[in-house]
């Protein structure tokens, strides 16, 4: 019962997020939408039931379980685009090569100098 | 094999229900855990990839198809939406620390995600790509839900947007260890943000094998990416 409570909370964050995006008409999926409100939520409230906290652990400890099926579909369509996998793997690797390179070296040297000034505010 | 036509018709029988694909989906996911524990948790090999090979393999075997294999699996895949929510939690528990940082994940956002973005776009685009494949490609980096919206929105290939997303995932996953190794960072807050900015929920769930915190700012990443890309790829791209 404990481990429900907590899903139906979630799932009803998730009802909230697609409500949200269908009346707004916002680009973004419900799923994100419902993540921002519930965290929102948690901050105004300043503390998260136990519930909450065990659904969410089982839930994500299976996130990748949940995005396999998904994933399985890649294999599928390996032929569809057989005349395009050369660009598209050389556009993959260079550019998330160079994007985490950018992310890093960027969160790195910005972290860097905030934490330093940080000290004198 | 001996008597095709009672195999065949088991095999209609089973996947009337969706427990089949549940059920081999479960088992994959089981296997790739125990298999990635054996082989010493290689990198370049995350349980997603090892339970995605293993169940592409079975599915093409049987003759099940991948068809009927993912109307099944959608009983599964369901719960993605809800578990996107459950992202939400950890982030509010890391609050403090994500706090701390707020002014250089503000800062760098914007940049490293139009650039995570704009990166594969540029070399596709050099080598000479159509606009179907430059549309798929350009939610590379967005979680799943949302990067099949944007593909959807800008005229791309779903199914080439989820192996563009896959091969990302695993990339990024790869690269942020690599890279954080040679800039010496051992930061978890800013090796989760790289993953889950890079690598969505791919990149998010290996931040969670190394630490909730960097879990923590993987959901951040991923969620802060999602947000923008959703707004600002289709814009850019109505203006090109």
């Amino acid at each position: 019962m404990v481990m429900l409570r907590g899903f139906l909370v979630l799932v009803v964050f998730f009802l909230l997020g697609e409500a949200l995006r269908l009346t707004a008409g916002l680009p973004v999926s419900g799923g994100v939408l419902g993540m921002i409100m519930v965290t929102f939520t948690l901050m105004l409230r300043g503390k998260v039931s136990d519930e909450l906290a065990e659904a969410s652990r089982g839930l994500i400890s299976v996130l990748v379980l949940l995005i396999t099926p998904g994933v399985v579909g890649a294999f599928f369509i390996v032929d569809q685009f057989s005349g395009y996998w050369t660009t598209v793997l050389v556009a993959l690797i260079l550019g998330t090569l160079l994007s985490v390179f950018t992310t890093l070296l960027l969160m790195k040297t910005v972290a860097g100098v905030v934490e330093e000034g940080g000290e004198h505010d | 094999m001996t008597e095709p036509s009672l195999t065949k018709d088991a095999l209609a029988a089973l996947t009337t229900g969706p427990m089949l694909s549940v059920a081999l989906t479960l088992g994959a996911f089981i296997a790739a855990q125990w298999l990635f524990a054996r082989f010493r948790k290689p990198l370049w090999m995350p349980p997603v990839l090892i339970a995605a090979v293993l169940l592409a393999v079975v599915v093409a075997v049987s003759g099940l198809g991948f068809e009927r294999y993912y109307t099944g699996a959608a009983w599964l895949t369901v719960l993605l939406g809800p578990t996107t929510v459950a992202l939400g939690v950890p982030l509010y528990q890391q609050m403090h620390h994500i706090r701390a940082l707020w002014k250089p994940i503000v800062m760098t956002l914007p940049v490293a995600a139009t650039l995570a973005a704009v990166y594969a776009l540029g070399i596709a685009w050099l080598m000479g790509a159509t606009p179907l494949v430059l549309a798929s490609l350009a939610p590379k980096s967005v979680t799943a839900p949302i990067a099949m919206g944007i593909a959807e929105q800008v005229g791309g290939s779903i199914s080439l947007t989820l192996g563009a997303l896959l091969i990302t995932g695993v990339l990024a996953s790869l690269f942020v260890d690599w890279m954080a190794k040679w800039l010496n960072i051992k930061d978890d807050r800013i090796i989760g943000f790289a993953l889950g900015l890079n690598g969505h929920a791919i990149g998010t769930a290996r931040a969670f094998e190394i630490s909730p915190m960097a879990g923590a700012f993987a959901s951040l990443g991923m969620g802060l990416t999602g947000v923008f890309t959703a707004l600002f790829l289709p814009l850019m791209w109505s203006l090109s």
